[in-house]
């Protein structure tokens, strides 16, 4: 098919006129070179179902071996990032590789928290063995329990109501009887005590009745002197009894709560001793029941109970552990494993890191219109739950919550979690709330991000590097090689067999490997986004189930591409149908100057497309300037600029060593009117100016990619596949001519995963696809006329595209300088005249 | 023997309550209320100022000691006058209360007069169906006033009384029953007072020994025949103690606790001692 092109295209060269027609121009890839396949029958088996499933990742052993390093070294700094694209696989080769070795390490303790019997706001963390967290949470509940069943019955039992009738006793005796003796006393003295609203008073009394003072006053002097005289003694008896009240109701209350202590501190003794026996080796948790007990016995109160339960119709018993009264004897368990769970070190996922979430918060509820709060109200966060563990979190959702990162840091550099309201660190506000003993910290934290955002972290957070030093980074992209394709069929059976779905045959995984290539955007390595895989394996699995077969085939995967690219296809087809109707200008035949094909990529969402736009250039006499209007109109990203800057350099280098470059030109993407970035556009930009200034036309039939050094070598580019099918599209879309094609960099040959469309119309002859490695050789292709190489007396041959830029750039140069010589001449003949 | 209180649409009889200081027991002024409400009766809060309080104040050289002992000073007639006026405010706002959220209707009225014959001439007034209720917590020394207001004061039915210790006045109601006779008239205000609670009611048959006691019981469960929601229980009284029998009351937690006046749980010699310092409920004296 090559020979039928070059017959038609290859007349013999020729001088015509001033340009040199050339013959042997570079000749276009065969199509073998433009896509890489697998042969099904090379991978030597016919379903995925006689596959083993691969268990952790191909290609990435220098991952693999970071995250090994990060797993066994102790310290607490070396913590692990994990960069890599999104959907590669990373968490789970994370936990395949860590879940052996946290299965064999030292379960973690449990921790929990209980009422600080001294500092009430200060809840205290108690750790303990491993799964007995939950036995002293239930042995607390427990003896509460039983407590509120003897204590009642202790206080209500014989013994004590004969000893507290006696203090009682000792008490009314002691008062009561100093009284009725004061009364007695009054009494036989004609006195009589009576009670006013604020105290008493006493007044003589005759026969039972208070004396009226008119006749009182009738009584002789000496027998009221002796009354008043009687009155102040018993008034002064009676004060001294009333005075003394208080020291004895204190006395008697003293003795009370002696006699109370007593008789609960059996009761206490008795329902505790066997919690705190069980946890003799555990000193602080023995510690914490006895203190525990002793508070029980200081508010036994609590256990009696109220006239309100007395009084209770139904009497209904409430669970201990939800009655407020013994909230405090009541154990929060923040870390409780199941004694009978396997042991092992935790490996734990927080999924939403905020900083309640990550470090653990203090609730409240709502009591009368006020927020409160206890130490039961203190929940457990991820770095609890990791801790003596794993803890994996996603980096950029860390990044995102408030507060979080700043709070694990703290808490790695301090091993400790210490909960406090995001508020208070940041010093708002000042207003008592709990304040949870801190609880020492052992974890390894493995963040999975972005290579992007790794390397912020590491530029912009200084605590950074010093907490992250593992680096694990993931590669995109495996090489291609017969072992990796059938490690990508290995990992295809494990996607088959986690989805439950039906088996892949050779063609169909052969198909996919060479997606696979195609996503890598290079034929010589293989993607590992291991999620993008297994969404085109799943559809491939339904379209195979819609045509009702058994085994997904090689046309359920192209299905599934297909439908994959239709369902996000609107914005490509836009952008081809105003090409093809002619609102952006795009010839593909017939020849122009200064005019060329350049292509561009658009990138939106998972679906990548190329775009053929048209790039013009306009020369004339200047000095010495190539203007981008791109950039001019601040379109232009700095790439294009930075590319645009070279073409001066690579003229000025190549046609301007002796003389001024007396040149302007302008540069534009035709129709263009968003941004315009990267240097892919500056190998057809320099063809253009070219073109402008040899005045020899460009094939319109051809499109360019590409970006040029100064040296004028071509060189690779992104997106090239998308690219030179963008192109082909528009072009079949009219009509292939057979003298369609597309320049690309030399180096970009090894990235070609084409369409087989456009495979199929190369191989027909229909379509053409240049390596080029110089702009030299480019221009001969675009404009069929010779480049040119400097003779031995340093000029380009004649009627060559080098040659005739020369000539225009020395004849620009003659005209500028005769030009400003003759300017100069009326300025001087001006100046003598006046 | 009859305990009954008018009912509102009678003319004559209400429930007296005997209001002596600003600080009443509360639960002396539930059960005056409870019981206005059990028999759809009144309450009249009748505070009496002490009319030898005033005859005491205008003694010159008589001084107030107050309860602490702490504060000594003169008095006055209009001092003490002010002083009682301000208690009385204060008492009747308290059955105010209490009066309005139980909707019970309520007469306020002060009266200076020595206390007994105050009684007498407000329950002549509104008689005779009266219940007399004192809001200030009986103490070992109230046997000698109620022999006496049960003797002086004819217009009276009952009288309820609440001790220091008392604290509800909601509960089982407990009937003490030393006499048979009095059964039914007890039990027919113990059937009235439980009907406000849905409360069970409890017969506690006091008797010195055990033949007596399986005597009363038989006679008891003949008086309620087929009524339903009473139990009977028999008080162990092998020591035959006031005491005993006031310990025996306590364990049961009634809400309130019916008698009668000359036996071993009131007894006639005015020992109210054991009582008033274990009973937790009010209690209904009838005559």
């Amino acid at each position: 098919m090559f020979f039928k092109r070059s017959q038609q295209d290859g007349p013999a060269p020729v001088v015509d006129g001033e340009v040199t027609t050339v013959a042997a121009r570079p000749q276009p890839l065969d199509a073998s070179e433009l896509r890489r396949v697998v042969a099904p029958s090379t991978l030597g088996f016919k379903t995925t179902d006689e596959l083993q499933p691969i268990t952790g990742l191909i290609g990435q052993d220098r991952a693999l071996k970071a995250i090994q390093f990060g797993a066994n070294i102790k310290s607490h700094d070396f913590n692990m990032f994990v960069l890599g694209p999104p959907a590669s696989g990373k968490t789970t080769a994370v936990r395949s590789h860590l879940g052996p070795r946290a299965a064999q390490s030292p379960a973690p303790s449990d921790w929990v928290y209980v009422y600080n019997f001294e500092t009430p706001n200060q809840p205290k963390a108690l750790r303990l063995p491993h799964g007995r967290a939950r036995a002293l949470a239930k042995g607390m509940v427990a003896a509460i329990d039983e407590l509120r069943n003897v204590l009642p019955a202790v206080f209500e039992s014989e013994e004590y109501r004969t000893r507290r009738r006696a203090i009682d006793e000792q008490f009314r005796s002691t008062n009561d009887e100093a009284f009725q003796a004061l009364s007695a006393k009054a009494q036989s003295q004609n006195i009589a005590i009576l009670r006013t609203p604020n105290g008493f008073t006493m007044a003589p009394m005759h026969e039972g009745k208070v004396v009226k003072p008119e006749v009182f006053n009738a009584l002789p002097e000496a027998m009221r002197r002796d009354v008043e005289m009687k009155i102040d003694a018993l008034q002064k008896e009676m004060q001294t009894i009333l005075e003394r009240l208080p020291k004895s109701d204190k006395k008697r209350r003293s003795d009370l709560s002696e006699l109370n202590e007593e008789v609960a501190k059996r009761a206490v003794g008795d329902a505790l001793d066997d919690l705190e026996a069980s946890f003799r080796d555990v000193p602080d948790a023995a510690a914490y029941v006895l203190a525990a007990g002793y508070d029980m016995v200081r508010n036994v109160g609590l256990f009696l109970p109220t006239g309100e339960e007395e009084n209770a119709i139904v009497k209904q018993s409430v669970d201990s552990a939800h009655d407020p009264r013994f909230r405090r004897y009541m154990v929060n368990p923040m870390v409780s494993a199941d004694a009978s769970a396997p042991a092992g070190a935790p490996i734990v996922e927080e999924i939403n890191p905020t900083y309640g979430n990550l470090i653990g918060r203090v609730e409240h509820f709502a009591q009368m219109g006020t927020l409160v709060t206890d130490f039961l109200l203190v929940k457990p966060g991820a770095l609890h739950k990791a801790n003596g563990g794993y803890l994996l979190l996603d980096a950029r959702r860390l990044l995102l919550s408030p507060f979080a990162w700043e709070a694990l840091k703290r808490a790695i550099k301090a091993r400790e979690v210490r909960i406090e309201q995001p508020i208070e660190t940041a010093g708002f506000i000042s207003t008592q709330t709990l304040d949870p003993e801190p609880i020492p910290l052992d974890v390894k934290v493995v963040l999975f991000g972005d290579r992007e955002l790794y390397y912020l972290l590491a530029a912009h957070d200084p605590d950074f590097t010093r907490l992250f030093k593992v680096q694990a980074d993931f590669d995109d992209t495996i090489a291609r090689s017969t072992e990796n394709d059938l490690g990508y069929a290995r990992l295809i059976a494990s996607i088959v067999k986690e989805h439950s779905l039906k088996p892949v045959d050779a063609a169909g995984v052969a198909r996919l490997i060479d997606e696979g290539a195609r996503l890598a955007d290079d034929r010589e390595k293989l993607s590992i986004e291991i999620g993008r895989l297994a969404d085109l394996v799943r559809e491939a699995d339904y379209w195979s189930s819609e045509a009702n077969r058994k085994v997904t085939g090689k046309q359920d995967v192209e299905r599934a591409i297909e439908e994959q690219i239709r369902r996000s296809d609107r914005l490509r087809e836009k952008a081809q149908e105003v090409v093809n109707r002619g609102l952006v200008l795009v010839d593909t035949e017939g020849s122009s100057v200064g005019q060329i094909n350049g292509l561009s990529v658009m990138q939106l969402g998972s679906l990548a497309f190329g775009r053929p736009s048209r790039i013009t250039a306009r020369v004339r006499l200047g000095s010495g300037r190539v203007t981008d209007i791109e950039r001019e109109a601040k379109l232009g990203g700095p790439l294009h600029s930075k590319g645009v800057m070279i073409l001066w350099g690579f003229l000025a280098g190549r046609y301007a060593l002796d003389v001024p470059l007396a040149l302007a030109a302008t540069l534009v993407f035709e129709q263009s009117y968003g941004g315009v970035d990267g240097d892919s556009a500056s190998s057809a930009e320099l063809y253009a100016l070219l073109s402008a200034l040899s005045g020899v036309p460009i094939k319109q039939s051809l499109a360019v990619t590409g970006s040029v050094n100064q040296l004028g070598e071509v060189q690779a580019i992104g997106g090239v596949n998308e690219k030179i099918e963008g192109f082909f599209d528009i072009c079949r879309a009219r009509g292939l001519t057979e003298k369609q094609g597309v320049l690309i960099p030399k180096s970009n040959v090894q990235h070609l995963m084409l369409r087989q469309d456009v495979v199929d119309a190369v191989r027909n002859g229909q379509f053409a696809v240049y390596p080029v490695s110089t702009i030299d050789e480019g221009i001969e292709i675009l404009t069929g006329v010779k480049a040119g190489e400097r003779n031995s007396d340093g000029r380009f041959p004649a009627g060559t595209i080098n040659r005739l830029v020369e000539d225009k750039l020395r004849s620009f140069a003659e005209r500028g300088r005769s030009f400003a010589r003759s300017a100069n001449g009326v300025a001087a003949a001006g100046k003598e005249n006046s | 023997m009859i305990a009954h209180v008018a009912a509102s649409d009678e003319d004559r009889g209400r429930v007296v309550l005997h209001l002596q200081s600003g600080l009443p027991n509360p639960v002396a002024l539930d059960a005056a209320v409870r019981i206005a409400r059990a028999f759809g009766s009144g309450v009249e809060a009748l505070f009496i100022e002490d009319e030898q309080l005033i005859d005491c104040a205008a003694y010159g050289f008589l001084r107030e000691l107050s309860f602490s002992g702490r504060r000594r000073g003169a008095v006055s007639p209009a001092g003490i006058a002010h002083d009682l006026r301000l208690a009385a405010q204060g008492a009747h706002r308290q059955v105010e209360l209490l009066a309005s959220a139980a909707d019970v209707p309520l007469q306020v009225r002060v009266m200076r007069d020595e206390p007994l014959r105050a009684l007498a001439i407000a329950c002549a007034e509104s008689g005779p169906w009266n219940v007399v209720a004192f809001a200030e917590p009986f103490d070992d020394r109230a046997g000698g006033l109620l022999k006496q207001m049960l003797q002086e004061i004819a217009g009276t039915t009952g009288v309820v009384m609440a001790g220091p210790k008392a604290r509800r006045a909601v509960g089982p109601i407990v009937v003490a029953v030393e006499d048979v006779q009095q059964l039914s008239g007890m039990l027919m205000v113990a059937q009235r007072l439980a009907a406000l609670d849905s409360a069970e009611i409890v017969l506690l048959l006091i008797a010195p020994d055990e033949e007596r006691l399986a005597w009363m019981e038989g006679e008891a469960r003949l008086a309620l025949e087929d009524r339903e929601g009473v139990q009977i229980r028999c008080a162990d009284l092998a020591r035959g103690e006031a005491a005993a029998v006031a310990e025996t009351l306590r364990r049961m937690h009634g809400g309130f606790v019916i008698c009668q006046f000359g036996g071993l749980v009131v007894p006639e010699d005015g020992k109210l001692a054991a009582l008033a310092s274990v009973l937790e409920c009010p209690l209904f004296l009838v005559r």
